[in-house]
């Protein structure tokens, strides 16, 4: 290993080649299935062969989007709930971490103390009386219970982070837009938000991929299949809901699924390692 | 960061390097205004928390002290669901089952992630590229990527056996998830593939802050790379290698989407995670009042897990 590492440090291409070797390992598999959704439902279903290897169709993506029980509805559904958890996300953290930050309040370390014991909650093991609680706020089969629930387990990373993110701004520059008279919300949607904008990002961007790739907690808290998010809508695809089991469109559905975290990972993920780094090493 | 304790400093007259903010704050009436105004700041996030968090988890303790029906009266049981989770051998294979897999996913995940972080943690050309390729498939997410596994798993028609077969490991027909112990290979293999990203991002970032100053006098001495490693990296490393595990563990721990979607916990119950068994008692059989019981142990049994972690890796750091 030694000897090895020091070889490739000296070989710039040796270690090129073996991080692609490496990232292939981590990456070609997903690539693979991207191809393979592109395969008639009969390919999928039937031993691989060289013969049927080049038939590349839509068909999945069409019967999946278009046909009778499109799941149009779910990939929509997703995005809402998504969406509104991580705008929840980003205001409700941007205002606590400012007043967590900026200002001095009797029972602070409690409140913060009690933001970040949701983070040592499992939400797995509140979720019969949660189930219950929603009932009773007739926030069950509804996107914005879900959202509100989602938006609630962000919250301690959210607050964390956007909490730092206040205290690495100067203090001459709050001292000024006070001296200024600006008030508390002026200073912070004028002076302090482009400051702070990349906390922002980073606790909105841990809210949406949260929220689109989370299963258990939309698997029960949705029993209306129009309102089931994607990843649950998926698993009616699994079994065969729609009369048959199609691996076809099991596969074009989780591609689906896939796309837009990978996407929006690539374009924001120097936001995404800060939130990492901010946890890591003051965690 | 005691509140309510006085400071007088004035603003400009306090030049010291970045003490606390709060601690410069004058109390006056624009300190007292500051209170007010501090805590409608972060009321709303407490009242998230308050509502959707803390009290369902008292909500649910009280709730497993009773024979809580879906529709009609409840009565005080005191602690008989509790006793009864004793005698319920699903749960309590359950636990033993999702003990057995964290223990079995949790070395590997820890080992390949230490590796995959020596070597993305220099500053490389092609090194934020692999990182970012080899971190893809813990964004993607685990349910996406079962159901993928669901269809290369297959037997004759999964990409898996097609590849396997040919190396003369597994038989094309080989049925993956019908059985317990290949069900158990093929989940764990995809978790630690999953997860391996995650941990070598966690363990990256405490590397590199670690001061280079170190590893150039190590140099200097002439130093091994395993003994650096040894001496430098790994007790500096201490935190970060805490919190990956207790992420790690935890997780593993709290599994539940790959076995729902990969084996539906079986064959048989076979593969019955501890919160599948929650999510059966409360969904299923509509049993709340056991339901909560379980969740209950598994907050302690998750709380003690951290605990344990924790103190054990901080104990002789920092």
């Amino acid at each position: 290993m030694a000897a090895q590492r020091r070889r490739a440090s000296n070989r710039p291409v040796l270690y090129v080649a073996a991080g692609a070797a490496i990232s292939a390992v981590f990456v070609l598999p997903l690539l693979w299935e991207v191809f393979r959704s592109f395969q008639p439902e009969s390919v999928v279903n039937s031993p691989p062969s060289a013969a049927t290897f080049g038939h590349l169709t839509v068909a999945n993506y069409q019967t999946l989007l278009l046909g009778h029980d499109d799941i149009v509805r779910n990939v929509v559904n997703s995005l809402i709930v998504a969406l509104l958890a991580a705008v929840l996300t980003a205001l409700v953290a941007t205002l606590a971490g400012y007043g967590f930050s900026l200002f001095r309040f009797r029972g602070s370390g409690l409140a913060f103390g009690l933001v970040l014991l949701a983070f040592m909650i499992p939400f797995q093991a509140v979720l019969t009386p949660l189930f219950l609680e929603l009932h009773y706020l007739h926030l069950l089969n509804s996107l914005i219970g879900l959202a509100l629930f989602y938006t609630t387990f962000n919250l301690p990373v959210g607050v964390y982070v956007m909490r730092n993110s206040f205290l690495q701004v100067p203090g001459e520059i709050v001292d000024a837009a006070r001296v200024d008279g600006a008030s508390v919300l002026k200073t912070l949607t004028a002076v302090l938000r482009p400051l702070v904008l990349p906390g922002i990002a980073t606790a909105a961007l841990y809210a949406f991929l949260f929220s689109w790739t989370e299963f258990l907690g939309a698997l029960s808290f949705m029993t209306n299949d129009a309102l089931f998010t994607l990843p649950v809508a998926l698993s009616n695809v699994e079994t065969g809901t729609y009369g048959f089991v199609n691996y076809g469109l099991l596969l074009a559905g989780a591609v689906i699924a896939m796309i837009p975290c990978v996407l929006v990972y690539v374009a924001l993920q120097r936001y995404y390692v800060r939130g990492l780094v901010s946890g890591a090493l003051k965690g | 960061m005691t509140p309510g304790t006085p400071t007088t400093l004035t603003r400009g007259g306090d030049r010291r390097p970045a003490p606390p903010r709060a601690a410069r704050m004058p109390i006056t009436a624009r300190g007292r205004r500051d209170m007010r105004t501090g805590l409608l700041l972060v009321s709303p996030a407490l009242l998230f928390v308050a509502v959707f968090a803390l009290f369902p988890l008292g909500f649910g303790v009280y709730i497993s002290l009773t024979n809580w029906p879906l529709i009609g009266a409840y009565h005080f049981i005191g602690l008989a669901n509790y006793r009864g989770l004793v005698h319920n051998p699903v749960f309590l294979q359950s636990i033993v089952f999702t003990l057995k897999y964290t223990a079995i996913v949790t070395i590997p995940i820890f080992v390949l992630g230490y590796a995959l972080a020596v070597f993305v943690r220099a500053n490389r050309r092609g090194a934020t590229a692999f990182r970012t390729m080899i971190f893809i498939p813990y964004i993607v997410g685990l349910v996406a990527e079962s159901y993928m596994a669901v269809v290369e798993f297959q037997p004759s028609s999964g990409t898996v056996n097609f590849v396997l077969a040919r190396l003369g490991i597994v038989q094309e027909t080989t049925a993956w998830l019908v059985h317990t112990g290949l069900a158990m290979t093929a989940i764990c293999g995809l978790v630690i593939w999953f997860a391996g990203g995650l941990t070598m991002m966690l363990l990256m970032a405490g590397m590199q802050a670690i001061p280079q100053e170190l590893y150039e006098s190590a140099r200097v001495d002439g130093a091994s790379w395993w003994s650096t490693e040894r001496r430098i990296t790994l007790p500096l490393l201490r935190r970060s290698i805490a919190l990956s595990l207790i992420i790690s563990v935890v997780g593993s721990f709290l599994a539940f989407n790959q076995f729902f979607i990969m084996t539906d916990g079986g064959p048989g119950t076979s593969t019955v995670t501890a919160v599948m068994s929650i999510y059966d008692t409360a969904f299923a059989d509509f049993n709340v009042g056991a339901a909560s019981a379980m969740s209950v142990v598994l907050v302690i049994v998750v709380g003690l897990i951290t605990f344990v972690q924790f103190h054990f890796l901080q104990r002789d750091g920092d």
